[in-house]
C-alpha cells in the first residue's frame, strides 16, 4: 500500500466508520484518551458462549487517525477470541494502517486497539475470578 | 492587491489576507492555494477549491538525508503545482496554521517573493462554512527559477552553541512547558523521536508557539504579540533563535517575529531539540 492508497483507505474508514455505536450488554466497556489530546475512544465487545467476539462497537472524538483505526480495529477483531484480541501486535495494527502515514501519531493509530486490549484483559480477569469462585 | 491585508499594526501585513478576500480570488490564475496540514487527511476530506497538498512528510523532505529538498527539488515542486515565479502563494492549513508558517519559511529560503498565509486557516474557513471541494486540482508544470537556498533565516547547531554566552542574544523554545522542562521529550501525543536527554538549551526563554494565536486560529494582534515577546525580554533590538523539537512548531513564530512584528534578526533552528537533546556534552538547563 503506497501513501497515497493509505491515505484513501483511512478517509474510507474516517468518512464510512464501520461498527460504530453501541451494543447492548457488553462484555467489554471501555474509555480510552490520549492526556493532553483531544482523542477519545470508547470501545464495546460482547462474546458468544463459543468465547468468539459476537459483536464490536465503538463510539468517541478525536483526529482523524484515531478514529479511522477504530474503524478498522472494529474489522479486524470479528470472530476473535478474547486470548486473540490480547495477542495482537500493535506494530502489526501500524503497518496495516500505513505504517509511514501513522508513524507520527502512533498513539492516534493505537488509541482502540489499545483501549479494547484492556478491556479484554479486564473481562478475561473477571471470567477467571467466576471460575475460581465456582470451583 | 488592495484590500488584501489586515490592519492590525502588523510589520508587513501584506504577508496575511483574509478567508474573504481568499474567496473572493478563487479563480484568480495568479494565485496558487497550497493547503499545508500537520493532519495528513484532512485535504483529502475537503479543501479550498484549486488548492494543492503540501504533504510535508514526503514533499520538502530530503530523502536521504536530514535536510530540506534542494534547490532543484524545489523548482520541481513549484512546477508540479503549475507555480510561476510570478504566482502569489496563498498558505493556509490545520492548528493556527502551523504548518503554513513551516511552508513559508522555508519557500522564502528559495526566494519565492509572492506569498501570504491565510489568517485563521482551514478552521476558519470551515467555520465560515466557505466551499470545498475532493476535487485534485492538475496544474500546467511550469519552468520556475529558485535562488539558492538563503540560509539566513536558518540556525544551525554550531552557532547556537557559540551565541550561548552572547548576552544580545534571545533563544526562545516554543515547545510546550513540558517538554521545556524536560518531563517529556516530545510533544503529548506524539512519538518520541530519539532524543536521549530532556530539558532546553540554557538561556532559552519558553514561549510555547501557539502564544501568538487567537482560538479561532488567527494571529494575535501585534500590540499583544509585542507585549508577549517583549515581556520576555524579546526584543527587536536582539538576535532571536527559535526552535522546538524539529523546527516547525518554532517555524511558526518565526513568521510571528519576522513577519508579523518585524523583527530583523530572527533564525529558526530546524535541528532542534532531536538534535541538540542528542549532541554530546551539548549543555542543557532543566
Amino acid at each position: 500500500m503506497d501513501r497515497q492508497e493509505a491515505i484513501e483507505f483511512l478517509v474510507d474508514h474516517y468518512e464510512n466508520p464501520r461498527n460504530k455505536g453501541e451494543i447492548e450488554h457488553p462484555d467489554v466497556n471501555l474509555s480510552g484518551g490520549n492526556p493532553g489530546c483531544a482523542d477519545v475512544i470508547t470501545m464495546q465487545a460482547r462474546f458468544n458462549p463459543e468465547g468468539k467476539l459476537e459483536e464490536v462497537a465503538w463510539h468517541g472524538e478525536g483526529c482523524t487517525i484515531s478514529q479511522a483505526a477504530a474503524s478498522y480495529v472494529s474489522e479486524l477483531v470479528q470472530g476473535m477470541t478474547p486470548e486473540e484480541i490480547e495477542e495482537m501486535s500493535f506494530e502489526d495494527l501500524m503497518d496495516q494502517l500505513g505504517r509511514e502515514l501513522v508513524m507520527t501519531r502512533p498513539t492516534c493509530a493505537t488509541l482502540a486497539l489499545g483501549t479494547l486490549k484492556r478491556g479484554v484483559h479486564e473481562f478475561v480477569m473477571k471470567q477467571k475470578a467466576k471460575q475460581s469462585d465456582i470451583a | 492587491m488592495a484590500g488584501s491585508e489586515t490592519s492590525t499594526g502588523y510589520a508587513h501585513p501584506e504577508v496575511l489576507v483574509e478567508t474573504d478576500w481568499v474567496a473572493d480570488h478563487l479563480h484568480d490564475a495568479d494565485i496558487r492555494l497550497i493547503e499545508a496540514d500537520e493532519d495528513v487527511l484532512l485535504y483529502e476530506l475537503g479543501h479550498i477549491p484549486g488548492a494543492v497538498k503540501l504533504d510535508w512528510h514526503v514533499d520538502v523532505q530530503d530523502k536521504y538525508s536530514r535536510d530540506f529538498i534542494d534547490q532543484q527539488g524545489f523548482e520541481q515542486l513549484m512546477s508540479r503545482w503549475g507555480i510561476t515565479n510570478d504566482t502569489t502563494i496563498v498558505l493556509y492549513g490545520d492548528k493556527n496554521n502551523w504548518y503554513a508558517c513551516y511552508a513559508f519559511w522555508l519557500f522564502s529560503m528559495y526566494g519565492h517573493a509572492r506569498m501570504k498565509v491565510m489568517n485563521g486557516g482551514r478552521a476558519k474557513w470551515e467555520a465560515e462554512h466557505r466551499p470545498m471541494t475532493r476535487e485534485v486540482p492538475h496544474y500546467e508544470p511550469t519552468r520556475y527559477k529558485a535562488q539558492p537556498m538563503d540560509e539566513s533565516a536558518r540556525a544551525f547547531r554550531d552557532e547556537v552553541l557559540l551565541g550561548l554566552k552572547n548576552p544580545g542574544r534571545r533563544l526562545i523554545d516554543v515547545r510546550s512547558p513540558q517538554e521545556y522542562s524536560g518531563e517529556l521529550i516530545h510533544m503529548v501525543n506524539y512519538p518520541q523521536e530519539g532524543a536521549q536527554r530532556g530539558g532546553h538549551i540554557p538561556g532559552a526563554k519558553n514561549i510555547p508557539w501557539a502564544t501568538a494565536a487567537n482560538p479561532d486560529g488567527t494571529f494575535k494582534s501585534a500590540e499583544e504579540l509585542r507585549q508577549i515577546y517583549g515581556s520576555n525580554d524579546v526584543t527587536p533590538d536582539k538576535e532571536v533563535v527559535t526552535y522546538c523539537r524539529i523546527g516547525e512548531r518554532s517555524a511558526h513564530t518565526w513568521f510571528v517575529l519576522t513577519k508579523l512584528l518585524g523583527y530583523p534578526r530572527v533564525r529558526n533552528y530546524d535541528g532542534s531539540w532531536t538534535e541538540w537533546g542528542n549532541l554530546v556534552r551539548s549543555p542543557i538547563e532543566k
